[in-house]
């Protein structure tokens, strides 16, 4: 570890896999609920425990995002992080505030919740991913200022790389466009115009940019190919994700009440989308097999060309299958959704955070990569959980389709609650799949704690 | 592969075609806001409306429901409940008051959330409201 | 390998990548255009009626024209000519910019008229593509003038000028999708 500030990091990443495992159990408990219908209800009803399922990811991520930038920024501004102590501050009050804010959607009512927090001064809660209360809010924008201020200074203050400027970038634009999630009209088309504006702008935005930075990092560190190559790859590839990526969010925009041009402009560029996972996949397996250097963290490699793969996957392909507005008709809000959404997420950024602690765990621990042992348990649960995904992604596209025939069209559509009963069987299959998703979270973090110190 | 391409000119394309692109977004934008009042039936957002909406989000109702296709898959959609209870507010009101509050054993169970008969009366104003709402045809029919 | 591509395509191979990308939308564009159309045929001969074929004529002879002025710029650089490259290239973007002119009456003439994108489906295709285009005239007069800025600077000479080549092709793109365009949304009946 070249400067000592990078160690902040271990904080980040140590809480974003705490709150992956809450995230996944959460996700146990609400699969079942699928089939289970009253599982823990009145105690527990369906939607706290989605809420804190997504919230858990959101949250998650954000610390894996945090942490990855305080140990890849030192590097490579070539100076030690600006405030180690800031960023151990904003790490307590961040896991507090979230941990409070969880533990709120599980203590009490919702509603009681909204009282509680004042919701009625400034009305923020009640929307999916954005249900925290608004001091909840408040409270991450504090947060991300403040990190953005310390690696900001960081960055300023050093070398200014493009994998750093592409980071910063990425950051700014996920804490502006955070910032819509403050306003919540009463029009309800207005309402879910301007929701995207963080949800998509997030997600097939600028979160696009943080992934592309990190993986091009942790692609340099291992391979050991030329920053200039690697670099000039990132831009073509961000500058794809924001020429589709912008105009597609009118995808979000056929069937809300807005002008019915955004089916078109929605379906053209938004089918355009993939296109960046595609490069970036090619980019990792290039640059791999073009490596100039056999690093010893074969575990990292793999995560960083799995990411590649499975973002391509859920989000480009699966992503694509329902992107364009005469399927989406049919298909708008049923497991089709679902099912792109899980592989999107775990393959694009999951991996992408898993990858990067996968990488520097070990540098901050005091090695260049972990022993044998360790590396072979961590690529283990790299298959057991990418596998387990792309099943319950299958296990959920089977029963979008079955659905989306069933209740959509079908010339004798079922109601909503008959045709579930009939995806039932997807449902216990998906929710097995998930068992094992968790076992290989288990596996996973076993690895930190098998093997010797010594490097592999 | 080398000086196929240089790495200013791709940083230029990427500030270059986000600006481009970040541009014509806001133009489609302020096309749709000129456009949306003529499809969003804003002129029946009542103060009961409002109210219902409110009561939508402080009850989190998108967390088992969608509206307009969005929020979760758990229950049936609430965009068009309004035309498959037969246009009816009554029948909006009587069932969600009759939730069980132990739920329904084994089944998917909804909260009994002990509405007033206004706020009740909110909530199922809110979803004619939205019912109204010109979604291009969507969903394909009453089951939503 | 690296060196055949080279030759075959002139300019920096990233303008390329954003050229097909272009050419794509612009293509799925077109081919939406022609299969709503063919659903929609009397909608769209009716509307398309009320298009001024006289300022599509006009631009078109304007984008050729400025095309080919690109084209002896290029010469000229390569003949180690910077400052008649520089004219060349002032006299396209000029060209660039009574385009704009000429589009801009056109789109203001249609707005009097109280057509928007979602007056019908003919109207919202037309508005489209000739927007969307209408932008990339001006991002692409944007890239001339930063050349022409360089060109006048020195920054180009008989060897190296590739930045000349990156505009062209850019430019060319430009022109090429209004060929398309003009006909298949103006004339073709």
């Amino acid at each position: 570890m070249e400067y000592q500030s990078q160690a902040v990091a271990k904080y980040y990443f140590t809480a974003a896999i705490g709150l992956f495992v809450g995230q996944i159990l959460f996700g146990l408990i609400i699969g079942l609920q699928y089939v289970v219908g009253d599982f823990l209800f009145p105690e527990i009803p369906f939607n706290v425990a989605r809420m804190v399922h997504t919230n858990l990811l959101i949250v998650w991520l954000l610390f894996g995002f945090m942490g990855a930038s305080y140990y890849l920024i030192p590097e490579e501004a070539e100076r030690e992080l600006y405030s180690p102590g800031l960023a151990i501050l904003m790490f307590w009050i961040f896991l507090v505030a979230g941990a409070l804010t969880i533990l709120g959607y599980l203590l009490v009512p919702y509603s009681t919740l909204a009282d509680l927090t004042m919701n009625d001064l400034l009305p923020t809660m009640g929307r999916e991913f954005l249900e925290q209360p608004t001091i909840t809010k408040l409270g991450i924008v504090v947060v991300a200022l403040a990190f953005i201020f310390n690696v900001g200074m960081t960055v300023l203050q050093g070398r200014k790389t493009v994998i750093n400027l592409v980071l910063m970038i990425g950051l700014i634009g996920l804490a502006v466009f955070f910032l819509f999630s403050f306003y919540n009209p009463t029009n309800l088309v207005q309402d879910k115009f301007w929701w995207w504006w963080t949800v998509h702008l997030w997600v097939e935005g600028v979160w696009e940019l943080i992934l592309g930075a990190i993986l091009a990092f942790v692609l340099i560190k291992t391979t050991g190919v030329d920053r200039e190559v690697i670099e000039k790859w990132l831009y073509i590839i961000i500058a794809m994700t924001l020429i589709t990526g912008i105009i597609g969010t009118g995808h979000h925009y056929y069937w809300i009440g807005t002008p019915e041009y955004w089916q078109w402009w929605g379906s053209i560029f938004s089918a355009m989308e993939p296109i960046p996972f595609f490069m970036m996949t090619v980019f990792a397996f290039t640059m791999v097999n073009k490596r100039k250097r056999e690093h010893p963290n074969k575990a990292a490699v793999l995560w960083a060309l799995g990411t590649g793969v499975m973002a391509f996957l859920g989000a480009g392909v699966w992503g694509f299958l329902h992107t364009l507005a005469p399927v989406n008709y049919f298909t708008h809000g049923t497991q089709i959704t679902a099912a792109h959404g899980h592989m999107a997420f775990y393959g694009a950024y999951a991996m992408v955070v898993l990858a990067i602690i996968s990488y520097a765990m070990p540098i901050i621990r005091g090695r260049a990569a972990n022993s044998n042992k360790a590396q072979v348990m961590e690529m283990w649960s790299f298959w057991l959980m990418t596998v387990s995904i792309t099943f319950i992604t299958l296990f959920l596209t089977a029963a979008g389709i079955l659905q989306t025939w069933l209740q959509r069209i079908s010339e004798t559509p079922m109601t909503f609650m008959a045709t579930q009963d009939q995806l039932a069987l997807f449902y216990w299959m998906r929710e097995i799949a998930g068992v094992v998703f968790l076992i290989g979270l288990i596996i996973y973090i076993m690895s930190f704690f098998v093997g010797d110190d010594e490097a592999a | 592969m080398d000086e196929m391409f240089t790495k200013s000119m791709a940083r230029n394309i990427f500030y270059g075609g986000s600006l481009f692109f970040f541009l014509l977004f806001l133009a489609l934008t302020f096309d749709t806001m000129g456009v949306v009042p003529q499809r969003d039936n804003h002129e029946n957002i009542t103060p009961t409306v409002a109210a219902g909406k409110m009561l939508w989000e402080k009850n989190n109702c998108i967390g088992c429901h969608t509206l307009l296709g969005e929020g979760a898959y758990f229950a049936p959609e609430l965009g068009n409940v309004y035309v498959r209870f037969g246009n009816s507010t009554e029948a909006i009101k009587g069932f969600i008051k009759s939730r069980p509050k132990d739920g329904i054993p084994g089944r998917r169970s909804m909260p009994q959330f002990n509405f007033s008969d206004e706020e009740l009366e909110q909530i199922a104003q809110f979803l004619k409201y939205t019912s109204e709402i010109n979604t291009a045809g969507w969903p394909p029919n009453k089951m939503g | 390998m690296t060196q055949t591509i080279k030759k075959i395509l002139p300019g920096d191979f990233a303008i390329w990548i954003f050229i097909y990308a272009e050419l794509l939308v612009f293509g799925i564009f077109f081919i939406s255009y022609a299969v709503t159309r063919s659903n929609n045929i009397e909608l769209f001969n009716e509307s398309q009626l009320l298009l001024d074929r006289t300022a599509g004529m006009a631009n078109t002879v304007v984008l050729i024209t400025s095309s080919w002025f690109v084209v002896n710029a290029v010469h000229a650089i390569k003949a180690g000519k910077e400052a008649l490259c520089a004219r060349w290239l002032s006299g396209a973007i000029l060209l660039g910019g009574l385009f704009v002119m000429i589009k801009l009456f056109e789109f203001y003439s249609k707005s009097v008229e109280g057509i928007t994108l979602s007056t019908n489906a003919f109207y919202m295709f037309y508005l489209s593509l000739t927007f969307f285009h209408f932008l990339h005239v001006i991002l692409g007069m944007v890239i001339l003038s930063v050349v022409l800025f360089n060109t006048r600077k020195g920054s180009y000479n008989g060897e190296e000028y590739t930045g000349v080549e990156t505009a062209a092709s850019y430019w060319h793109m430009v022109d090429l999708v209004w060929i398309v365009l003009f006909p298949l949304v103006y004339l073709l009946r």
